[in-house]
């Protein structure tokens, strides 16, 4: 269930408002002198700052009260925003969340080094939020205030009307304690005080009068002129100065304060561009999603497999049934079954841009703390990844992109003196390759060292000294546990995140990973993972008496084997299909098929990234519906297959994993042509 | 298998030892009872290429794919043709820390007894003809000795390799 | 028959936590992110009183209440400013377009209810 507690959507709240300030500050990197983003900025900390007050979290309301003035005195133009304040704001950020998270976690002293340090970086002079005090046309006023008994649980708080007053101007406060009753009869929701105020101020009397606006009626207030403005009075009459009034009644009319209309007019200003365009986003943002709990979903995806499962039956049924009432209805059935399983799918997958997104940060601070400069690219956002893979992804390409910017990226001067551009590039992409995801990371720095990895692989011997390895098999090595050194380990790649987890991490979702480089030119990382969906489109065959299925993305097409060939004669394992000599494998080999094969053989052909294989089966019987069902330790181990599936009859059918296969034969062809 | 539950939950004497009674190739053995989740007769089953002889197929209980694994291999013992009598236990068992379904199968299932704890034994390091070491203890019920098998330690250590024989399908493809 | 109370704040713990509120001191709430939302609110259902924030996307509360006046049905409802903000320049166009009272954040629960029960001449 959704938290009904407000506190605990406060913290959800918060959350996503801290992402968003994130974002903002990360764009305002690039434009620090966007309004509408400076805008933005301010109004998450407003927000934060206020439910953070609301709901208990002081601490961080006190905080981010701070940050939000230093962006309050930047919206009106009277701070400017650095790079290095964006820096401090970041940082900022990062308290807040932990303040509101982990409160017992905040360290004191870091964050008065954080308050000194966005109060330092506050463009000179301009460090004090108060107006300046303007010497001609001040007046001093004498305020009397006195509110009714029960105004507290009224809900007015007589500080702050104290302190509007006090922002007004130079003031001193004097508190009048004449009616607190002793000790034992204070009720302590009731407001026993009242304040003599004395106020230099060069606003008008209807601001000072503004302030008690709405709770003039019950309340006692005096405001009257205590002396005339300063020597220097240049006298600016101010046309609705009223004269000086008695110090029993102010003629307190409800006039519509001319000053109105100029702060109207800011009012809408502000409603139109500025925040039409925020207002476009987070309008998308609150109309389009809700949050469900993700087991919820894991039980919706189970019913929908369940369905298409016993669909399934229902179809055999029907098919051999005369009734065609009942076969009208089963095909209908069939296309509800079909659409539901597209529409329940969809949900669990994201798009990848969600987790590229967060690496922006992760590229600014890094780049700042060592002095490169970086231009993050990313290509291929949109490309969906079930929700799962997509959060295991996170640690892998964190590491991996710190690689590139620490190892990878020359310093500025160092690139300039190879010619190349002073900020280096790192792009990130994705996209869909059969039933595998691409995801690549290409920087353009100097590239692998092929010699000082060999040297080093030597040295901690993991190679010797005298094998001759290919580029892509010595890049493997640096993957092995062993590789990497306490100086590789550094703090930056800190909590032990090596190559050897990044590459194990990888290998726990069914996926592979491959380095590439050109000396100076940069280096590229290549993952290839599975798509890990729950029902996908299969291709049901038969190889000996048991039935198998192939997952439809990864089939190119399917032929007949030439009726001439004789199974097993060596130079008979490829095929020549369009000019393309494409290796085959038999399955009824592979998987010990024990009756006898049918005169006629299919290939299917197959493909994986860039690799083509053709499956030689007995029959290919026709188009499955395929709900997968991983397979327990006792078979996962075995490469061929991804998991199982229930056919309609109720058996169960293996399914075969593509790229081992295709790999598999690529290697039967090497093992071939090495015995040639 | 209601009828199942209630015989489960009914509660034995303390220190007493419930267990299912089957039979693998004549010889009576029994299996904690706590991990027993239904009896099914012989179903269908589809073979794993690749696979251990232990757990050579897959079975569909309910629409869940199930390993299913053959105790008699690890025990020493031949396999024997399935009869009327032949039953598929389904089990929980804890493989490498992950609670799993398997099913196990049987020439007959017996019946669920109480060993009471005067009856239980040790199990000799000798003079057995299965090793010792998936044996948990023997039961003395009735005049007979109960065998009962240490469930956990004969899944342990049981995840899958690819089973280096199917290389040669290669070899023999490139004759 | 509970009178009926119209929570606009964009921020949805705030909303929840008035909601809980005034649904324990025995009324209906009904409520929307931003004003334009709560325009739509109103029109739909039979409101007695408006709670508002000030600063919110798509309408902010002046606006809101500023339009919402111009409705014949509610230019005299109740409509209480709930914001952070204590600006006196701010109290005085609210003032102006039409709220009935300020109640300033951070304020305590009891506090709303004394305020509605008040404005509702409870």
């Amino acid at each position: 269930m959704s938290p009904t507690n407000p506190i605990e959507i406060f913290k959800q709240e918060a959350q996503e408002l801290l992402a968003q300030l994130e974002a903002t500050l990360l764009d305002l990197d690039c434009t620090p002198d966007d309004p509408d983003l400076i805008d933005a900025a301010f109004r998450a900390l407003h927000t934060i700052k206020g439910s953070g007050a609301m709901f208990g979290f002081e601490a961080a309301a006190a905080f981010t009260h701070h940050v939000e003035t230093v962006f309050d005195q930047i919206r009106q133009g009277k701070a400017r925003l650095t790079r290095d304040l964006i820096a401090v704001a970041l940082r900022a950020r990062d308290h807040m969340r932990l303040l509101i998270e982990r409160p017992e976690k905040a360290d004191p002293a870091a964050e008065e080094a954080l308050l000194a340090a966005l109060h330092d970086s506050l463009s000179p002079g301009e460090a004090v939020p108060v107006v300046p005090c303007e010497a001609a046309g001040e007046r001093v006023w004498r305020v009397s205030m006195r509110l009714p008994r029960d105004a507290m649980i009224n809900g007015t708080n007589p500080l702050l009307l104290v302190d509007e007053l006090r922002s007004l101007g130079e003031s001193i406060v004097t508190p009048v304690t004449d009616t607190i009753p002793r000790l034992q009869e204070i009720d302590p929701s009731a407001c026993y005080m009242a304040w003599e105020i004395t106020l230099k101020t060069s606003k008008p009397r209807s601001e000072i009068e503004d302030v008690f606006i709405f709770v003039r009626d019950e309340m006692e207030l005096e405001i009257a002129l205590a002396e005339t403005s300063c020597e220097d009075a240049q006298g600016k009459p101010d046309a609705q100065e009223p004269t000086p009034s008695g110090p029993a009644e102010e003629t307190l009319s409800e006039r519509e304060p001319p000053e109105a209309p100029a702060p109207q007019g800011e009012a809408d200003a502000h409603a139109t561009p500025a925040e039409q365009q925020r207002v476009r986003r987070e309008t998308t943002k609150n109309h389009a999603s809700i949050r469900v709990p993700a087991d919820r979903l894991d039980e919706l995806m189970d019913r929908v497999g369940e369905l298409v499962i016993t669909q399934s039956r229902l179809k055999q049924i029907a098919a051999s049934s005369s009734d065609q009432q009942v076969r009208a209805v089963a095909e209908e059935i069939e296309r509800l079954a079909l659409e539901l399983r597209d529409t329940t799918m969809g949900i669990r997958m994201v798009p990848i841009g969600s987790l590229f997104g967060r690496f922006r940060r992760v590229v600014h601070d890094l780049s700042r703390d060592l002095g490169k400069e970086v231009e993050l690219i990313m290509e291929g956002e949109e490309t969906e990844l079930d929700k799962t893979v997509v959060e295991q992804l996170n640690d892998p390409l964190v590491h991996l992109i710190r690689n590139s910017i620490d190892h990878g990226i020359e310093k500025p001067a160092d690139r300039i003196a190879s010619g190349k551009a002073p900020a280096g590039q790192i792009t990130l992409s994705a996209r869909h390759a059969g039933t595998e995801v691409h995801i690549t990371i290409i920087d353009d720095g100097r590239g692998l060292n092929r010699d000082r990895i060999r040297a080093r692989a030597i040295e901690r011997g993991l190679i010797s000294a005298d094998g001759a390895l290919s580029d892509a098999e010595l890049f493997q090595v640096v993957f092995l546990p062993g590789f990497s050194t306490v100086s590789e380990v550094t703090n930056l790649s800190g909590r032990g995140v090596g190559m050897d987890v990044v590459k194990r991490t990888i290998e726990a979702l069914r996926g592979r990973i491959e380095l590439s480089s050109m000396p100076n030119r940069g280096a590229k990382v290549t993952l290839r993972l599975p798509l890990t969906l729950a029902i996908i489109d299969g291709l049901l065959v038969r190889v000996g008496d048991a039935r198998y299925v192939l997952p439809l993305a990864a089939i190119e097409e399917c032929v007949e084997l030439p009726a001439d060939d004789k199974g097993g004669s060596r130079g008979c394992s490829f095929l020549n299909i369009r000019g393309e000599l494409v290796p085959f494998l038999r399955l009824r080999e592979l998987f010990a098929a024990k009756t006898p094969p049918d005169r006629y053989q299919k290939v299917v052909v197959v493909a994986a990234g860039d690799l083509k294989a053709g499956l030689v089966v007995d029959q290919v019987i026709g188009n499955h519906q395929t709900v997968i069902k991983s397979l327990s330790k006792l078979h996962a181990g075995i490469e061929m297959f991804s998991g199982a599936t229930i056919l309609g009859d109720g058996a169960v059918a293996l399914i075969l994993d593509i790229p081992h296969l295709v790999q598999f034969g690529q290697i039967a062809e090497e093992q071939l042509r090495a015995a040639a | 298998m209601s009828n199942w539950d209630h015989i489960q939950s009914s509660a034995s004497a303390a220190g007493a030892l419930k267990v299912l009674s089957l039979s693998l190739d004549g010889q009576l053995f029994a299996i904690d009872a706590g991990c027993v989740r239904e009896i099914l007769d012989l179903i269908p089953v589809t073979e794993v290429p690749a696979s251990s002889p232990f757990a050579s197929g897959l079975i569909n209980v309910r629409g869940k794919v199930v390993p299913l694994a053959d105790l008699r291999h690890k025990l020493g013992m031949t396999k024997r043709s399935p009869t009327i009598d032949t039953r598929i236990v389904v089990i929980e068992v804890d493989l490498d820390g992950d609670l799993t379904t398997v099913g196990i199968i049987a020439d007959k299932v017996h019946e669920v007894t109480d060993i009471p704890q005067s009856g239980i034994e040790a199990t000799p390091r000798i003079g057995l003809a299965w090793p010792p070491e998936f044996i948990r203890c023997l039961g003395k019920r009735s005049g007979d000795f109960l065998i009962v098998l240490d469930i956990t330690r004969i899944f342990s250590g049981e995840q899958s390799r690819q089973d280096p024989s199917s290389f040669q399908a290669v070899d023999r493809n490139c004759c | 028959m509970p009178k009926t109370i119209l929570a606009v704040d964009d921020s949805a713990s705030m909303r929840q936590m008035i909601k809980l509120t005034l649904r324990n001191a025995g009324y209906d709430v009904i409520e929307a992110a931003d004003g334009q939302e709560g325009l739509s609110q109103a029109r739909r259902a039979k409101i007695h009183m408006i709670l508002t924030d000030l600063n919110m996307p798509v309408m902010d509360g002046m606006v809101f209440i500023r339009e919402l006046r111009k409705s014949p049905a509610y230019t005299g409802i109740p409509i209480v400013f709930v914001t952070t903000e204590s600006d006196a320049e701010k109290k005085s166009q609210a003032k102006a377009a039409g709220a009935t009272a300020w109640i300033t954040k951070p304020f305590q629960p009891e506090q709303l209810v004394a305020v509605a029960k008040k404005v509702l001449g409870e």
